[in-house]
């Protein structure tokens, strides 16, 4: 597997086992990979320290065969003994300059901020990279309050490492988190609590990328069935898997002459094309 | 030819000859024409009138179903006696159209259209009008005629709307291209889903018929190379140009041009078009679901002779009716077999084929 560079995370996933009683640590975090994670943190507050160790083994293991990188909260000892790629800290906890003359050059540092001022001195301190949150109120930091999407603009703004929202983000607010500025999203218990954590992580990571599309200026303008529709289709054959209708008998038209189905495929979406598409009726 | 002499019926074409574009000429290639109409439903009987009138040489209609009275709606061939007395649309049909025109020959055949039978109602046609219900019989009717050179005018209804295209070997690609061949594939909406109305059917059905005239006629060039799609009910019109032949098609891709073929080489291009089916064709047992109609036909690899099931099931004491063509008896279940002599039988008030074949096997399969 090519390894593209960290920094090129989009979908950033942290474990919380209570989350999914039953179901094997591992297993769940496999299933994040396969949905296309590409960033992932043990966060284990409450267990021994030999039991997080146990973990941050096994799942440096898992991270590993998927080429992503792994990222232990807190403990920069388990980070080091696991050979992971990083920690993550929170404010209250040892400043940058320690773990990274105890880390060394090479490993990443992430730091949890709550407002610009924090972001910005962890900027300058040497951060990596920074979580700006939480967006939403969260069960898994009781107590905390919701900083809103407004600091999610700000961080957008003013700060240049790259910068993951974090914080009661689902799939109903992750729109308004990306519009806020957000290219990077972490979700705890919207991925690892659900039912098909792979699905999830798909559905955060198409959103992701529809608003990276727009951002592109990627997103075409065309008039389909007699309507104005934008698509981020490039061929015919992505657009109607795009519009759900892949399973149908359907005859696709593009600007006055019929396309074989054959060439659905070889068939760009230009800015301004007429398609209209008919299902076949098949009555006699 | 009609005994009063030919006198009386001079004039019988005078004003399709007036026509310019038709005129004595297309007249005449019309009378030595051969025409198949696959399926004799609503499209089939109002195909069948039109190219009957127009005086096409010979009208062969297959049909695989019989009258009821929920086709009378629409079907314009058919009235309440052929309901009551259940005849198979196309001898049905083929009264009726001998009675229009008695100077043209109709041919009737009572059948399912499949891949191992399809050669014989093929025979000498020139061309081939869609009057089915299914795409699956569709695609095989445009590969079959796409190996034989002749064209293959699709038709479709359904609710207020109905579409129609010309496929025409070596000029536009075939249905598999504008469709797809995934036999999985989500059927559009059909008669028995969305209802349909008889001013489309007689919409549709004038688009292919005067497709047909035009190739039968001498005026090919006047074949619109295009895919109609239509609704009658808000009157929206939409015709698209079809694609030329698509070069990788197995299909369409290879051109056959059936003036240039003598008719021993049209019969090995159809039996090669068929190669590999004809094998297995004599052992088959097969349950097709019809779509949305809540019965299923299920083909057996026998031959039913009718008076000795009707004997069978008036000893058993079941309700029946039957004429020369079928056997229609009303199970206790409330179910429905209608037993047509070729192994046919069409399963009524069943969905699942699976159910299909138990009925099938249990009151089918004892002497």
């Amino acid at each position: 597997m090519t390894e593209k560079p960290w920094s090129d995370f989009e979908l950033y996933v942290i474990t919380a086992s209570s989350n999914h009683p039953g179901k094997d640590l591992v297993e769940v975090m496999e299933q994040t990979l396969i949905g296309g994670a590409d960033i992932l943190q043990l966060r284990n507050k409450t267990g021994p320290w030999e039991s997080v160790l146990q973990e941050a083994a096994a799942l440096r293991e898992l991270t590993r065969r998927y080429g992503v990188p792994f990222i232990v909260n807190d403990y920069v000892d388990i980070a080091i003994q696991v050979d992971a790629d990083g920690v993550h800290i929170g404010q209250d906890d040892m400043p940058i300059a320690e773990a990274r003359r105890l880390l060394g050059p090479g490993k990443l540092i992430g730091v949890s901020t709550h407002n610009l001022e924090q972001a910005l001195k962890a900027e300058r301190d040497g951060a990596d990279y920074i979580g700006v949150g939480p967006v939403y109120p969260t069960d898994t930091k009781p107590g905390r309050a919701a900083v809103t999407t407004s600091y999610v603009t700000e961080a957008a703004e003013h700060i240049r490492i790259p910068f993951v929202a974090i914080g009661g983000i689902t799939l109903d607010n992750a729109d308004l988190v990306l519009e806020a500025g957000a290219r990077r999203l972490c979700a705890v218990s919207a991925i690892v609590g659900s039912e098909d954590p792979a699905d999830a992580c798909r559905s955060f990571l198409e959103k992701i990328g529809r608003c990276k599309a727009i951002e592109r200026n990627a997103v075409t303008t065309i008039k389909l069935n007699g309507e104005k529709h934008q698509t981020s289709a490039g061929n015919l054959e992505e657009l109607v898997r795009e519009l759900g209708q892949g399973h149908k008998r359907i005859v696709a038209e593009l600007n006055g002459v019929i396309v074989s189905k054959g060439m659905w495929a070889d068939t760009a979406i230009q800015s301004g094309v007429d398609i209209e598409l008919i299902q076949f009726v098949g009555g006699g | 030819m009609h005994k009063q002499g030919n006198d009386l019926w001079a004039d019988r074409y005078d004003r399709q000859i007036r026509f310019a574009p038709i005129g004595t000429a297309g007249q005449a290639k019309l009378a030595e024409a051969q025409a198949l109409i696959v399926g004799c439903g609503a499209l089939g009987a109002s195909l069948a009138q039109h190219l009957t009138r127009a005086g096409v040489g010979k009208v062969r209609i297959v049909d695989r179903d019989f009258v009821e009275p929920s086709n009378l709606q629409r079907q314009v061939l058919f009235n309440e006696a052929d309901a009551l007395s259940m005849l198979p649309k196309a001898v049905a049909a083929a009264d009726k159209l001998r009675a229009i025109n008695g100077s043209i020959e109709i041919e009737a055949l009572v059948m399912d259209v499949n891949h191992h039978n399809l050669a014989a109602p093929l025979e000498g046609a020139d061309i081939v009008l869609d009057g089915t219900d299914n795409a699956a019989t569709r695609l095989l009717l445009s590969e079959a005629c796409f190996a034989r050179g002749i064209p293959f005018i699709y038709g479709g209804v359904a609710g207020s709307q109905g579409m129609s295209a010309a496929l025409v070997p070596g000029e536009t690609c075939c249905l598999r291209c504008l469709i797809g061949e995934e036999a999985d594939a989500e059927e559009g909406q059909n008669c028995d889903t969305a209802g349909v109305l008889s001013s489309s059917v007689e919409f549709v059905a004038s688009l292919q018929a005067v497709e047909a005239v035009k190739w039968l006629s001498g005026n090919r060039d006047a074949i619109r190379k295009s895919w109609i799609a239509a609704d009658l009910w808000t009157f929206s019109v939409r015709e698209s140009a079809l694609p030329g032949r698509s070069a990788g098609c197995p299909i369409c891709g290879r051109v056959i041009a059936k003036r240039d073929m003598t008719s021993h080489e049209q019969m090995q291009a159809g039996k090669e078009s068929e190669a590999g089916s004809s094998s297995a064709s004599w052992c088959h047992t097969a349950a097709v679901a019809l779509c949305g109609r809540d019965s299923v036909q299920v083909t057996l690899p026998v031959t039913f002779q009718l008076e000795k099931w009707r004997e069978t099931f008036e000893r058993l004491g079941y309700e029946y009716k039957a004429n020369r063509y079928l056997l229609k008896v009303e199970l206790p279940e409330s179910e429905r077999l209608v037993l047509f002599p070729d192994g046919r039988v069409l399963v009524q008030g069943v969905a699942d084929p699976a159910r299909a074949l138990q009925l099938c096997s249990f009151y089918l399969t004892r002497p």
